[in-house]
């Protein structure tokens, strides 16, 4: 009955891509006016699914049908001038373009062949304000935020007549309370009649926001859900396809004395300053998070502790030993473990094999070599214990690192990295792209190490992660940490106003940390 | 023992790997045919019968005795230099100065070839060897040293010191350290003429023809097959051991893919890099010995030039392993041999010998890249598999 009502109806859509099904026989209903979440991991296919109804892919079998009529489109313009649109999860906006001109942009208000740029601006800041969306018509996208971006996307698909709006990720990108108020957005766009699609993996804000919830898992819709009557734990385990544990296990540790103290860092890169005057303590037993908007610094902050990018002045201090602008084995030695941001380019030698990896950077040790002679036997059983301690899933230790799914390369690194138990750990990034299941695990890890004593610094731009894992937070702006908090006093829209630079620790001079694509 | 064999859960070996294996074998041999059957276009366009030809090559190289030893003392110093391009290849490093270097490489043990009179073969023979090695090692130490410090890259200063080495050798062969004996000779026109000293019979390597004597086969004297066969043979499995059984060839390989990752796991790259680069040039110093100390037994300017780009061709068709390398270095030795053959049986030019030689090196590097792709496809999705 309610089949009727769908605005847009999928049944049986199926599409592969070389050596996988992205999509298989997914059928659901989205009905007119509401907002309705699509979840899954990553790799689930929800993107393929919905870029499919945008008109960028065609499906391979199953019929779309809107609005009761079953319709192919040949393109993202044709599915636009039915009144699909859809926001990407990378902008693509013209930086030096006016909020105007990038919204009219391909489909040009024009009288008698020529442009008329005031009207034109008005016509655009009257639509904004119709939709309660706050734009300055007149702006340069360079000048303005990842927030206000994010709206002028959506107001680009509205002008444009679409009555279905879709949005891919559309938090990813976004500060705590630049996602606060999307969502009062798509709740107005919501009552002016539009109907919503969004995709996300982040179920908080899905129960918060969604009115029904449909959860792909790989390629096969799972279920249709309405947010009022499920659970976060229920919504978990149809993505993961098993229950999912959220309570990390974290066990009361007093810290002990400052392990690693970075002190005035300043480093520079690509020909400017990117870490100014930096500063923070990490103590054993305690995990120390540094949340910001990508592109603060975090990368090169981890570069210069771990001696792979040259410090300018200030110091870095671990147990009291100076080990400023060491060379990386160096620091290898005196027991600092790492997990680097880049898992594929840093992490892993991606065409050596899973217990290459496991061991490397530890090849020479007494363990694993007796002069010239790895020894296979030793190495071997470390790492086929180490695989089953980190639960890495595979047919063998002589495949090429490249073959593992994302989660399970990362177990290899903490496999790597956790040898001999580490007093300290620097995570960079350390659950990026992984499902569910491995993020638990990765986070878990970190908290066990820090309750056998070890100094753990969590780098990441996820801030419900670093809110969820870390004792103490510092916020990095511009290559500073802006403030401090303990994990009591850490709530997401104080720390967001730090992450922006609005408010600061001082005069931090500088610009949105936000990325524009061309 | 057989305790630690239990304690390995964890299947060691993929499933599916002899059809993968048989793959990689068939992989190459499927190569040689398609090349030869692109060759049969040019042969039929200049009005020869492919089968003719490919025919009296095979009877050619491979019915006659002296052919067999021809083909395997072609191929020693290929063996060589395909070792010194392979280990290279292995770090990543693309060494194109083989050439310079085997030159520098010969120049040194002719020095010391012809010099320490009196010494027992057991050591001057040794000697001369090690002087070779060096004189590789120390011509390659300039490319590295500037990549390493400078980012100078190595493709081009191999090949510039490869024309440095030509002319600073010759500039010595006609200079201080020719041949004074041979009064004369050099000054009616004849580069010949102009040459190094003799070496001594106590650093000449032996030949192989006593041990196939033994066996009841008579290699023609007039081919020179000698121990270098068997010193090449040794060294690449002693390749392989580095390789795949040591610290130092996991290094290697680890730099060699992804330098980035082998400095964040801790490796020193640039300390590798110059190792490498140094074993390679090393090997490279040995490629002209078989000819220098088992055939010549002086070093002149006729010297034979490009075993070096040879083994370039040579490492690349042996996907830098040690049985491919010495397969590959055969196949060359055999091409080269037939090309002889089908010339003066067939009348046939020299440059299909040429178009047979490019072809099947094209093949069989993009057959095997395609091996390579589908052999990674499956692992992805045996490990997918196992992966819920």
């Amino acid at each position: 009955m309610e089949k009727a009502a769908a605005v847009l109806e999928l049944r049986g859509i199926t599409k592969r891509f070389p050596g996988i099904v992205a999509n298989n026989q997914v059928s659901l209903d989205i009905e007119p006016g509401e907002i309705h979440a699509i979840v899954g991991e990553n790799g689930a296919g929800k993107s393929t699914l919905m870029k499919m109804v945008a008109g960028l892919y065609a499906p391979d079998e199953g019929q779309i049908v809107y609005r009761g009529r079953p319709v192919i489109f040949r393109g993202p313009r044709q599915a636009i001038a039915a009144g699909i649109g859809m926001v990407h999860q990378h902008f693509m906006l013209v930086a030096n373009f006016t909020v105007t001109e990038n919204v009219i942009l391909g489909a040009e208000p024009a009288r008698r062949g020529l442009l008329d740029p005031k009207t034109a601006a008005n016509q655009i800041a009257e639509l904004a304000r119709g939709y309660g969306l706050k734009l300055d018509s007149k702006a340069r996208v360079e000048d303005i935020s990842v927030g206000e971006q994010q709206r002028v996307e959506i107001l680009k698909v509205l002008y444009r007549g679409a009555d279905l709006i879709i949005l891919d990720e559309p938090t990813a990108v976004l500060v705590p309370q630049e996602a606060e108020d999307l969502f009062e957005h798509l709740r107005t766009l919501k009552k002016q009649g539009k109907t919503v699609v969004f995709i996300s993996h982040k179920l908080d804000e899905v129960l918060r926001v969604s009115d029904r919830i449909t959860v792909l898992r790989r390629g096969r819709v799972i279920g249709t859900v309405r947010a009022a009557e499920v659970t976060r734990q229920k919504l978990a385990e149809m993505m993961v396809g098993r229950p999912i544990l959220f309570d990390l296990k974290r066990s009361d540790v007093t810290p002990g004395e400052a392990h690693l103290c970075v002190e005035s860092v300043t480093a520079r890169g690509g020909g400017r300053t990117i870490l100014r005057d930096l500063t923070f303590r990490v103590r054993s037993g305690e995990i120390y998070g540094i949340a910001g908007v990508e592109g603060n610094g975090q990368t090169e902050l981890a570069e210069a502790i771990m001696g792979l990018r040259p410090v300018g002045s200030g110091k870095i201090l671990l147990r009291g030993e100076d080990i400023t602008n060491l060379p990386t084995p160096k620091v290898r030695r005196r027991g600092l473990a790492f997990i680097p941001e880049d898992r594929h380019r840093r992490g892993l030698i991606l065409p050596m094999t899973v217990w290459e990896n496991t061991i490397i950077g530890s090849e020479t040790s007494r363990e694993f070599s007796r002069g010239p002679r790895l020894l296979f036997d030793s190495i071997y059983r470390f790492v086929n214990e180490a695989m089953a301690r980190f639960d890495v899933r595979l047919t063998t230790i002589m495949a090429p690192a490249q073959t593992l799914s994302g989660g399970n390369q990362q177990k290899v690194i903490l496999a790597r990295e956790f040898r001999g138990d580490p007093k300290f750990i620097l995570a960079s990034q350390p659950t990026r792209g992984l499902d569910i299941g491995a993020t638990e695990f990765v986070r878990q890890q970190l908290l066990n190490a820090r309750d056998q004593g070890a100094a753990v610094l969590l780098i990441s731009a996820d801030l419900e992660e670093v809110l969820s894992v870390a004792d103490r937070i510092g916020v990095i702006y511009n290559g500073h940490i802006q403030a401090e908090f303990s994990r009591e006093e850490a709530d997401p829209k104080t720390l967001g106003f730090y992450m922006t630079g609005v408010r600061s620790g001082e005069s931090g001079a500088g610009k949105e940390g936000g990325s524009l694509t061309a | 023992m057989k305790a630690q064999r239990k304690a390995k859960p964890v299947v060691l070996q993929p499933r599916g790997s002899r059809r993968i294996a048989l793959l990689e074998v068939s992989g190459p041999i499927l190569s040689v045919l398609f090349a030869m059957l692109m060759a049969s276009v040019a042969l039929i366009m200049i009005g020869k019968n492919p089968f003719a030809v490919y025919g009296t090559m095979f009877a050619y190289s491979f019915g006659r005795l002296d052919s067999v030893a021809y083909i395997l003392s072609k191929a020693t110093p290929l063996i060589f230099s395909g070792i010194a391009v392979a280990v290279a290849f292995r770090v990543n490093l693309f060494n194109i100065g083989v050439e310079g270097q085997y030159a520098v490489g010969a120049f040194f043990a002719s020095w010391v070839g012809a010099s320490f009179h009196g010494l027992p073969p057991y050591i001057h023979l040794p000697l001369v060897i090690l002087a070779g090695a060096f004189g590789g090692a120390l011509w390659a130490l300039v490319p590295i040293w500037l990549r390493v410090k400078r980012g100078v890259h190595e493709v081009i200063s191999t090949i510039m010191l490869n024309h440095t080495s030509y002319l600073l050798l010759h500039y010595l062969m006609a200079g201080p350290l020719k041949d004074k004996t041979l009064v004369g000779l050099g000054t009616v026109g004849s580069a010949s003429g102009v040459r190094m000293s003799p070496i001594l019979d106590s650093a000449r390597v032996p030949r192989l023809h006593g041990l196939f004597e033994a066996i009841g086969i008579n290699i023609p004297a007039y081919v020179s097959l000698n121990w270098f066969l068997v010193v090449g043979i040794v060294l690449a499995f002693g390749m392989y051991l580095l390789i795949w059984k040591t610290p130092f060839g996991m290094q290697l390989r680890a730099v060699g893919h992804n330098p980035k990752a082998a400095e964040a796991a801790g490796l020193r790259s640039n300390a590798v890099l110059v190792r490498a680069f140094l074993i390679s040039g090393a090997v490279a110093g040995l490629v002209g010995l078989s000819d220098l100390l088992g055939y010549f037994g002086y070093l002149d300017v006729d010297f034979p030039k490009g075993y070096g780009f040879t083994g370039i061709a040579v490492a690349l068709v042996g996907k830098n392993g040690a049985l491919g390398i010495i397969l590959a270095a055969l196949l060359f030795g055999f091409l080269s041999r037939g090309g002889m053959g089908i010339q003066v049986l067939e009348r046939v030019p020299m440059e299909t010998y040429f178009i047979l030689q490019g072809l099947i090196i094209l093949c069989i590097v993009i057959g095997s890249e395609m091996v390579r792709r589908f052999v990674r496809a499956q692992q992805k999705k045996e490990e997918a598999a196992a992966d819920v």
